[in-house]
């Protein structure tokens, strides 16, 4: 029994499940239990997330109001690098996240956009990052997780689907689709263990209200 | 003995050298170490001015050692000109008899194929520059005198925070040293003594007025700073020593000798002020360095760049501050190459920054031999503490908005954004965008329930025509902007799929029937 304990110490040997690795992750609820669940919890912090597809604008930002409304409360920074769109304030505003809190950083060049990213990352007063990067090299990538890993934000990268096929140092990476009213979410890379499940993950998306218009 | 009198007792013991206190552990960083008290040379008191001269004879080969050639064989450094002449030469050339001034022909005749190097005088000016820079730690009135390869500072001030002259002079020669430079140092109560004293090694540091007068007398009168000829005409009256000078009335020597001589004497002891110019640092400092002989290997710019960096710290210390992007050119025969570096945070070490380079050049091919490097820091940053408040708490501290300000930079000021909401109604007025320079401390304005009818969009574009979509997801009607002339407004909002999954966020304007795309909902 020791020496079977002696060996499950061994920092040479890696086991696949449980080596205490994403115990110290703390995390953040996406608010879908579902999304929770397969995420371990929630939106990892310190951690460098891919988020891989497009179009832009089939529902990619709103799954993540929820965190940044907690981002908000919290009094912590939001801040968006290079969107293709400029934010509609009143709507981030009535889902909880008001204008104070959000930064808007447009860059032309992909690596002052990675470097931009770099600072916001290691600034403690920042609570989440969404960037939008075309064509990031793999060293701006690496550049990118070790920012990430020095901050408590959580670093959110939107890539075009072609990414997936690449290789990425990120911590976690999703593939999503827009499907109708839904959002569809594939985990196909999570540092520290296996993903939990392979099914994808629908998340909700849409207006909800349905009435037809006044006549 | 009461504890407070313990301050004054220092100064009551410097000017009695013979009369030492009791071994109080607590007085003896103020105490005089022994070689002061064998000397002679009493302490000064601070506040008093107090001119110290740093003299650099061999600064050309200083420079050409710093690029990291060792010779042992023979070396000149030579001035150009009509007749070419010995600028310096290195150990060897000087054990076989050629020294500075000696005629270019003379000394090829001496020594057997030495290396040749020309003498640069913007080179030296650079390095001079460079050196005062680092100098401005020690004293804020510093004065460099690139003719004499001189460098001249007022230490009075600088004495207690150095604790005392013995420790600054110290510092001086081991931070010069560190860099690679051998200076001769002299200190006396005026810059002109103290060039003096520099020019000939002498260790003694004159303060008083008297004690001046002592040092100087016994030394040859050719330590002035006279004209041979000038120094041959004192010479043929009898006069040999500064001594004998300064014992004859000064206006007689005016009438024989002319008004300069006279001067130089006031200037000696005191007698007559000498002003000196402040040294302005420059807003972008820059460290060039020549090679004696062409690099063709990014690794052997490791040494030299070292150097640089070594150089840059110090300078940066002295100056409090620090630097986040550096740019080095790689001068070739032909044309340059450029490199820059900037970190996420900035940082003045240098073997932080050399890290960094020796990561960059590895991966560098040269494209062509190298003959010297420039290294420039284009922006200097002040050093902004970073340490956590009381509480752990460094989230607004001056750091805060210094990483805005970084951004803002490098990005410029229009890259970096808020946004403030207006009380509008209409989606497209409904913000404004402001730089973030402007104070966003207030409380914005709520969404209105006018801004709420269109629901919570979260991606805007100004309006576009489009055709009518399929099927519509139904939000709410705007009608607003009545008030104004020709903007009256009347909407129906909506989102829609399209054909690739987006859902836009969409409008049709009810007068005209017009169907607009204004953004995306998610």
């Amino acid at each position: 029994m020791g020496a079977l304990e002696q060996l499950l110490n061994h920092p040479g040997l890696w086991r696949g499940r449980g080596t205490g690795l994403q115990e110290s992750v703390s995390v953040r609820s996406s608010g879908f239990a579902p999304l929770d669940e397969a995420l371990r919890g929630g939106w990892p912090r310190g951690r460098l997330i891919e988020l891989v597809g497009g179009p832009f604008g089939c529902g990619e930002t709103r799954i993540l109001l929820p965190m940044l409304a907690d981002c908000a409360a919290e009094n912590l920074r939001v801040v968006l690098v290079g969107p293709p769109a400029a934010p509609w304030i009143p709507g981030w505003k009535q889902l909880g996240v008001p204008p104070e809190q959000i930064l808007l950083i447009r860059t032309e060049r992909v690596d002052d956009a990675v470097w931009s990213c770099e600072q916001v990352l290691r600034h403690p007063g920042t609570g989440a990052v969404l960037a939008w990067l075309q064509h990031p090299g793999i060293a701006s990538l690496r550049r990118l997780r070790l920012a990430a890993v020095a901050g408590e934000a959580c670093a959110f990268l939107y890539r075009p689907s072609t990414a997936a096929a690449q290789p990425s140092p990120a911590h976690l990476r999703i593939r999503w689709q827009g499907a109708q009213d839904h959002l569809r979410l594939e985990i196909f890379k999570n540092t520290g263990g296996w993903p939990a499940g392979n099914a994808p993950i629908h998340v909700p998306i849409g207006p909800g209200a349905r009435h037809a218009p006044p006549r | 003995m009461p504890l407070r009198d313990e301050p004054t007792k220092p100064l009551r013991i410097r000017r009695h050298p013979g009369g030492f206190g009791t071994g109080n552990p607590g007085q003896l960083a103020l105490l005089p170490t022994p070689a002061q008290r064998t000397s002679g040379n009493p302490e000064p008191v601070s506040g008093q001015a107090l001119w110290m001269a740093v003299w650099l004879p061999h600064l050309a080969l200083d420079a050409l050692a710093q690029t990291g050639s060792s010779r042992t064989e023979p070396l000149i450094v030579v001035e150009a000109g009509p007749r070419p002449r010995v600028h310096d030469g290195n150990r060897a050339a000087r054990r076989a008899g050629v020294g500075p001034g000696m005629a270019l022909a003379d000394a090829l005749a001496v020594l057997n194929a030495p290396a040749v190097f020309d003498y640069c005088p913007e080179l030296m000016h650079s390095h001079l520059e460079t050196l005062s820079t680092v100098l401005l730690r020690f004293s804020d009135h510093v004065c460099p005198e690139p003719e004499q390869q001189r460098i001249l500072l007022e230490i009075g001030r600088s004495l207690r925070l150095f604790r005392g002259l013995e420790a600054l002079c110290g510092q001086v020669r081991k931070t010069l040293r560190a860099l690679g430079y051998s200076p001769g140092i002299g200190v006396a109560r005026t810059p002109a003594a103290a060039r003096l004293l520099a020019g000939i090694r002498n260790s003694r540091r004159p303060v008083e007025r008297d004690a001046l007068r002592r040092v100087l007398s016994p030394l040859p009168l050719t330590a002035l700073p006279l004209p041979e000829a000038a120094i041959d005409a004192l010479r043929d009256v009898g006069l040999r020593r500064i001594g004998d000078l300064l014992r004859f009335p000064r206006a007689d020597l005016a009438l024989r000798y002319g008004d300069a001589l006279p001067k130089l004497l006031d200037r000696l002891l005191g007698d007559a002020p000498e002003t000196l110019p402040r040294f302005q640092p420059p807003e972008r400092p820059s460290f060039r360095l020549d090679f004696d002989q062409e690099v063709t290997s990014s690794e052997a710019l490791r040494f030299p760049l070292k150097r640089l960096l070594l150089q840059l710290e110090q300078a940066l210390h002295a100056r409090h501050r620090t630097v986040q992007h550096l740019e080095l050119q790689l001068a070739h025969r032909e044309g340059r190459t450029a490199m820059t570096l900037e970190r996420s945070h900035p940082g003045h070490r240098a073997e932080a920054w050399l890290e960094l380079w020796n990561i960059r050049l590895s991966r560098q091919a040269l494209p062509a031999p190298v003959r010297g490097i420039c290294l420039t820091a284009a922006r200097l940053l002040p050093i902004t503490g970073n340490a956590p408040d009381l509480y752990g708490n460094s989230r607004d501290t001056v750091e805060g908005n210094g990483f805005l300000a970084r951004i803002r930079a490098r990005l410029g000021d229009n890259a970096v954004l808020r946004f403030a909401p207006t009380l509008h109604p209409l989606p497209e007025e409904a913000q404004i965008e402001r730089p973030t320079d402007t104070t966003a401390s207030h409380k914005t304005a709520p969404v209105t329930p006018a801004q709420r009818v269109p629901g919570a969009a979260l991606w805007i574009h100004p309006p576009r025509a489009c055709p009518p979509p399929a099927s519509a997801e139904w939000l709410g009607r705007l009608e607003g902007g009545w008030w104004l002339d020709g903007n009256d407004q009347r909407r129906d909002y909506a989102c829609t799929h399209d054909r690739q999954g987006r859902i836009r966020w969409v409008f049709r304007d009810l007068r005209s029937g017009q169907w607009h795309t204004q953004g995306f909902w998610g």
